[in-house]
């Protein structure tokens, strides 16, 4: 047996290697000082081996650590040739047509060397509060390319052989509106990064690199069998289903994905073909983004027990049409992907309903509320307030879903309100679980989420990329769909309804903003639910005694 | 109190363990009996009976009980709480359900489950609101308040948290509630976040306010039992109990603020380190307690107990000061297993002790830690627990060979060598990850190691983490009663108020401080502690402008001028350099909560040395596997080795409760006080 192949020197490098990704990971969430990463915990990191193939992940976020092989793949084919990363070098960007998700979320990778040789790469992905552009927060739902998104870096290198490139940072600094916070959370990734890297070559003082590397390789070869014998126990044969979104902002027409999963023995092959065009507004995801969704929903819904990493991917083909919605063509805008990307995840879960019957739930709220307030203080003063919402959990097969938690391929916290209230002009009126908004089934839909606030301040506009006002969240067997998403703001008694996705609506002192999450589809016959289960939700106000009667009667 | 007898009482699922110190004497014993779980406090006075019939001292003389209790964090695991209700600001009545989003598995498709202490139909809103800024936004709605003070009387509920945003900065209304609840519905006892936990984050402080209300009748039941008993008793105490930042508070407080007892089980062990810190100065302790399920981490920095802010009890946030503790699913019970990769892995999963590990020969099929350790002669089949259990090594090693071995196309001798490798490396990564979160370097560390199961793992845990020193302590199943008997009455109190740190805050910051030094000082007159014996240390929560995270800086006792501001804020970055591995000291510093601990210092007693009564056992040997060979190993029983002499390894030391292996590399001494010190040999 070699060296490499040793069962428990697999195991004590491969947990190593997860404990350096969480050391990097505990390092950004302390040091970095904007909400989207201190309170909403928006950021990743991982472990690559010497050719940017994932090694190993901190539990964050699925979205961020499945799309960054993707990127590391651009930018050394495209871009910078690996052998030309030195020792010291740092290499970033956020340009979504090199292997990024969209111009928030930058991406850091620096070379780890030992002994002369690259031996690994560590990895940080953290969601910036601003990058300029046609909206404060980056979700500019006007935006019909990607230049009204805000600034947009390609692979370079932030960081030459230690010495930090000044000038390249006041150019990004110079572009966006929030220019301290966002130098801080950028050195925050900067010094992760060395975090994992010192960790990974005392790994390599130990075993030698040779071994190290070598020990790497079969950490995704057992990843890899691990997700060839979970596909294995899928019957062959052919899946398909669909989901939607509401729409692009710019049109109302709903937007169409199709995802068609093959399954032949060991091997998996999901082709998004027949989804609909790329669209004019900032709805498109690229390929990095749809392969992310569409690895998270495979190793979700086989649940193999094995360590999520590059093995998992290598059993799994994707394709997307160029020019589509799920391979979005240069330079298309694509600040509001996610909403494109939850539902590449439900289209693909729904696929594998009808065979994986035991295991795959109805839909979750498919999409992350991403909100943001421009705000301009009577004395000319800017401020940036970012932030997030979400909704229910749709019916398993074995359990009603959960109220109001992350759910799908991100995973996220919420901001305090007192947080918020002591740093922002705003006054909630109201945060708490939406009733009657889970879907009906045996087994019901987590309940979505109503939140509303006062605008105190002088001026502010508000921007929104919402979704799932019309395209709710599908019920499974019989089930019903979860609630739709609403978003209105009341001034003077007035209510007004707004769309789902929002650019620069003016608020003033006194203006009440009310958003309401959908909650996720329900699980089985309604008339099937346990009525102990059904008291307690009249009980809990969860659900309430007029809607129960309509949806028992309807099914 | 010359002439007294103290004792310290560690009452755990399993055992109540004892530690007295006679102050005449100096002297200091154990003592170990089953609990009753019944009610604890009966196996309290049976053992402090039992003890001093042993020794042969008088019970009258028993002046002073230092209690430790799992009593509150039980309650909270097995449910025991009664039926309560919570009361928040009108439209947030759901912020105790609704938590922080985030979850552990991201992989799941399935939730897990979440705790949830006061169910939604027992949670009321009232209209009502305060600022961030502690102004008064609308008033409180006083006749909705009477009707569900009225309601809460009539619906017989016993217990009230009451949980208002912003309450920390200003407490007028859940004060102004509480006294409606008095008046409508007497007898109910009420909880006011402001109170128990007035720091901002209203989830964190809602479901602090909520553990504690419920656990103010199972608290105040335990000590009126516990009284009730020691007043039939022929022996009057002083009682303290433990809470979990290490020090001791008085049963009539514990009834006000029982959630500060949570999670306090583990604290009597940090504190026995502290101590033996001090005795061997050793000052940079990480103290490791394994036992048949978990391991426990924490930290002593220059001889001082590490206590952070919050943690966790049940998946439910704490916002208290703590004994910081990392806990890891890692025990001499923790089960080997491969997953769907052939990947081995050890734990979290443990067999407990019904049915055990397999050689325990009741009925355990999974392979353990402990059955690795038998399979390769580290653990003695027929003497452990003293021979009061024989150990079945075949059936041990047949369910290594078919869990492990034969899937991993190993011999038994290295899947059992694999099994504990692992662990070793697990127990390793969780005490780097203890100190990388604070920038500390374990090589500038020594470790000490108790518990049933550490002595046979912790030299190796040492060796992986480049750690010279490990400690094993006399007593090591009694070392948590010890390090509680030593403990001083402390009071945390806080108050959050978001300030830039600046001379402008100077006239806050003093009115904040001027309160908390006005309250610390009520409470200890009211356990009748002289002024001689009162010690205010204040400390500041301090972070940059936004951060999520707030380092705890002491406050130096001086004036509270702006040259003390320049002393904090300078004080901040530096530690922020050496945790975060940057300082900017362009970015203000932001100021969240000023925290005061007020001690009541109780008398020391003198401990004696221990003077290690030799007995002449002459060293026996086994065959061991060590380092991937089997060889013959000196075994030597504890209280045969003479102080001063060094030993060489590989040897095994065995006492009652446990064993303590000294690998190849490693040599070991017994000190005077009859503390065990392994160093790791210099290289030639």
């Amino acid at each position: 047996m070699s060296e490499a192949q040793d069962p428990i020197r697999l195991e004590i490098v491969s947990h190593a290697l997860v404990a350096a990704a969480e050391e990097m990971n505990v390092t950004i969430w302390r040091t970095s000082r904007s909400t989207t990463v201190r309170e909403l915990l928006d950021y990743s990191t991982a472990v690559f081996d010497r050719d940017g193939r994932n090694l190993a992940q901190a539990a964050r976020m699925p979205v961020h650590l499945n799309s960054m092989e993707p990127c590391l793949e651009e930018i050394k084919t495209r871009h910078i040739p690996l052998d030309d990363w030195a020792e010291g070098d740092v290499i970033i960007t956020n340009d979504p047509y090199s292997g990024g998700q969209h111009l928030p979320d930058f991406l850091c990778f620096k070379p780890v060397f030992h002994q002369g040789r690259r031996i690994a790469i560590t990895g940080v992905l953290t969601h910036h509060v601003d990058v300029g552009g046609g909206a404060a927060g980056g979700y500019n739902a006007r935006a019909t390319e990607v230049f009204h998104e805000g600034v947009r870096v390609p692979p370079v290198r932030l960081v030459t052989a230690g010495k930090l490139n000044q000038e390249l940072l006041a150019t990004i600094l110079c572009n966006v509106r929030e220019p301290e916070i966002f130098r801080s959370d950028l050195l925050s990734e900067v010094s992760a990064l060395e975090v994992g890297a010192r960790s990974i070559r005392a790994l390599a003082d130990k075993y030698g690199g040779p071994t190290f590397e070598a020990v790497g390789q079969a950490i995704l070869d057992g990843s890899e069998a691990g997700m060839r014998a979970a596909i294995a126990a899928i019957p062959d044969g052919s899946y398909a289903a669909e989901d939607w979104i509401d729409g692009d902002g710019l049109s109302p027409e709903t937007l169409r994905i199709v995802v068609r999963v093959t399954v032949a023995g060991d091997r998996l092959a999901v082709d998004l073909s027949g989804t609909a065009p790329q669209a004019a507004g900032p709805v498109n995801a690229t390929f990095a983004l749809t392969k992310s969704a569409v690895y998270y929903a495979i190793i979700a819904a086989t649940g193999a027990p094995v360590a999520a990493n590059s093995g998992c991917y290598r059993p799994i083909d994707v394709a997307a049409p160029v020019g589509s919605l799920v391979n979005a063509a240069f330079p298309a805008p694509v600040s509001m992907r996610m909403l494109t990307g939850h539902k590449i995840v439900t289209a693909t879960l729904r696929a594998l309903a009808g065979v994986l019957p035991e295991r795959i739930p109805a839909a979750y709220y498919g999409v992350t509320f991403n909100h943001a307030i421009g705000i301009i203080h009577a004395d000319g003063r800017r401020q940036v307030y970012f932030d997030s919402e979400l909704g229910g959990w749709g019916g398993h097969p074995e359990q009603d879903g959960a109220d109001g938690l992350s759910a799908g391929f991100h995973n996220q916290q919420n901001t305090p309100i007192e947080m918020i209230e002591s740093l922002y002009p705003l006054t909630f009126t109201r945060y708490g679980l939406l009733p009657d908004s889970g879907g009906a089934g045996r087994h019901r839909g987590g309940l979505g989420i109503v939140r509303e606030w006062r605008f105190d301040g002088h001026r502010g506009l508000l921007n929104a990329s919402f979704d799932a006002f019309r395209s709710r969240p599908y019920g499974l067997d019989g089930g019903a769909q979860g609630s739709a998403g609403r978003l209105s703001v009341t001034r003077d008694r007035v209510m007004t309804e707004l769309p789902p996705k929002v650019i620069g609506h003016e608020l003033a002192a006194g203006d009440v903003v009310r958003m309401e999450t959908p909650g996720g589809g329900g699980h089985g016959d309604p008339s099937r639910r346990d009525p102990t289960a059904l008291a307690a939700d009249l009980a809990g106000g969860y659900v309430t005694a007029g809607h129960a009667n309509i949806s028992t009667s309807n099914g | 109190m010359t002439g007294a007898i103290r004792f310290a009482v560690d009452i755990g699922g399993t055992f109540t363990d004892l530690q007295l110190v006679d102050e005449a004497t100096g002297r200091v014993a154990a003592y170990k009996l089953p609990t009753t779980p019944e009610d604890p406090s009966i196996g309290l006075i049976d053992g402090i009976r039992g003890a001093c019939a042993r020794h042969g001292l008088a019970l009258d003389r028993v002046e002073v009980v230092m209690h430790g209790t799992t009593i509150a964090t039980n309650a909270v695991l097995q449910r025991r709480l009664p039926e309560g209700a919570l009361i928040t600001t009108a439209g947030f009545e759901d912020v105790l359900e609704i938590g922080r989003h985030a979850r552990r598995d991201v992989y799941g498709l399935k939730a897990e489950p979440r705790t949830l202490l006061i169910p939604r139909h027992r949670r009321f809103g009232v209209v009502e609101r305060i600022g961030a800024d502690g102004r008064m936004i609308a008033p409180l709605d006083e006749a909705a308040a009477t009707d569900l003070a009225r309601r809460i009387a009539t619906s017989g509920w016993p217990v009230v948290a009451v949980a208002l945003l912003h309450a920390y900065a200003n407490p007028i209304h859940e004060r102004r509630l509480r006294e409606i609840i008095e008046r409508e519905a007497p007898g109910v006892e009420i909880s006011l976040s402001s109170e128990i936990s007035p720091e901002i984050r209203e989830f964190e402080r809602t479901s602090t306010t909520v553990l504690n209300a419920l656990l103010m009748p199972v608290v105040r039941g335990y000590t009126r039992r516990l009284e009730a008993r020691l007043a039939e008793a022929e022996f009057k105490p002083l009682l303290y109990l433990v809470q979990s930042n290490g020090g001791a508070t008085t049963p009539a407080r514990a009834g006000l603020e029982p959630a500060r007892l949570l999670l306090s089980g583990p604290s009597g062990g940090a504190l026995a380190a502290e101590l033996i810190a001090a005795e061997l100065d050793l000052p940079n302790l990480i103290a490791v307690d394994m036992g048949g399920t978990s391991y426990d981490i924490s930290v002593i920095l220059a001889g001082r107990r590490n206590v952070v802010a919050a943690g966790e009890v049940d998946g439910c946030p704490v916002r208290l000061p703590m004994v910081e503790m990392r806990t890891i699913g890692a025990g001499g019970g923790s089960i080997a297993w491969l997953d769907g990769a052939k990947r081995l892995h050890v734990g979290p999963e443990s067999a407990g002790a019904v049915p055990g590990p397999v050689c325990y020969g009741r009925g355990g099929t999974r392979p353990t830690v402990t059955d690795a350790n038998v399979v390769l002669g580290r653990l003695d089949p027929a003497h452990f627990l003293g021979g009061a259990m024989r150990l079945d090594k075949a059936a041990a090693a047949s369910a290594l060979d078919a869990h492990v071995a034969q899937p991993l196309g190993l011999d038994i001798d290295r899947a059992a060598e694999g099994v504990l490798t692992v662990t070793v490396s697990k127990l390793a990564t969780a005490i780097k990850l203890s100190l990388f979160e604070k920038g500390l370097d374990p090589a500038d560390f020594a470790l000490i190691s108790f518990g049933g199961a550490g002595g046979l793992h912790a030299v190796e845990v040492a060796g992986e983490l480049g750690i010279k020193t490990v400690v094993f302590p006399l007593n090591p199943g009694t070392l948590s009663a010890y390090g509680i008997l030593m403990s001083d009455l402390v009071h945390d109190l806080s108050r959050s108020r978001l300030m830039r740190l600046t001379p402008d805050c100077l006239p806050a910051l003093r009115a904040l401080a001027d309160g908390l030094a006005v309250e610390g000082r009520a409470i200890l007159d009211g356990e009748a502690v002289p002024a001689d014996r009162q010690d205010l240390a204040f400390t500041a929560d301090l972070r940059y402008q936004g951060q999520a995270f707030e380092l705890l800086i002491p406050v130096p006792a001086q004036p509270l001028d702006a040259a003390l501001i320049d002393l904090l804020a300078e004080r901040f970055h530096v530690l922020h350099e050496q945790r975060f591995s940057y300082a900017d000291r362009t970015v203000p510093v932001e100021l969240v909560t000023l925290r005061l601990t007020a001690t009541g210092r109780l008398g020391k007693p003198p401990v004696a040395a221990m003077a290690a009564d030799g007995i002449a056992a002459e060293p026996t040997e086994r065959p061991m596997r060590l380092g991937g060979a089997w060889q013959q190993v000196p075994v030597h029983q504890r209280a045969a080795i003479p102080t001063g002499d060094v030993l060489r390894g590989p040897l095994m030391v065995e006492e009652e409760y446990t064993s303590i292996l000294i690998t190849g590399g490693w040599t070991v001494e017994s000190t005077g006080a009859g503390h065990l010190v392994a160093h790791r040999e210099i290289a030639r």
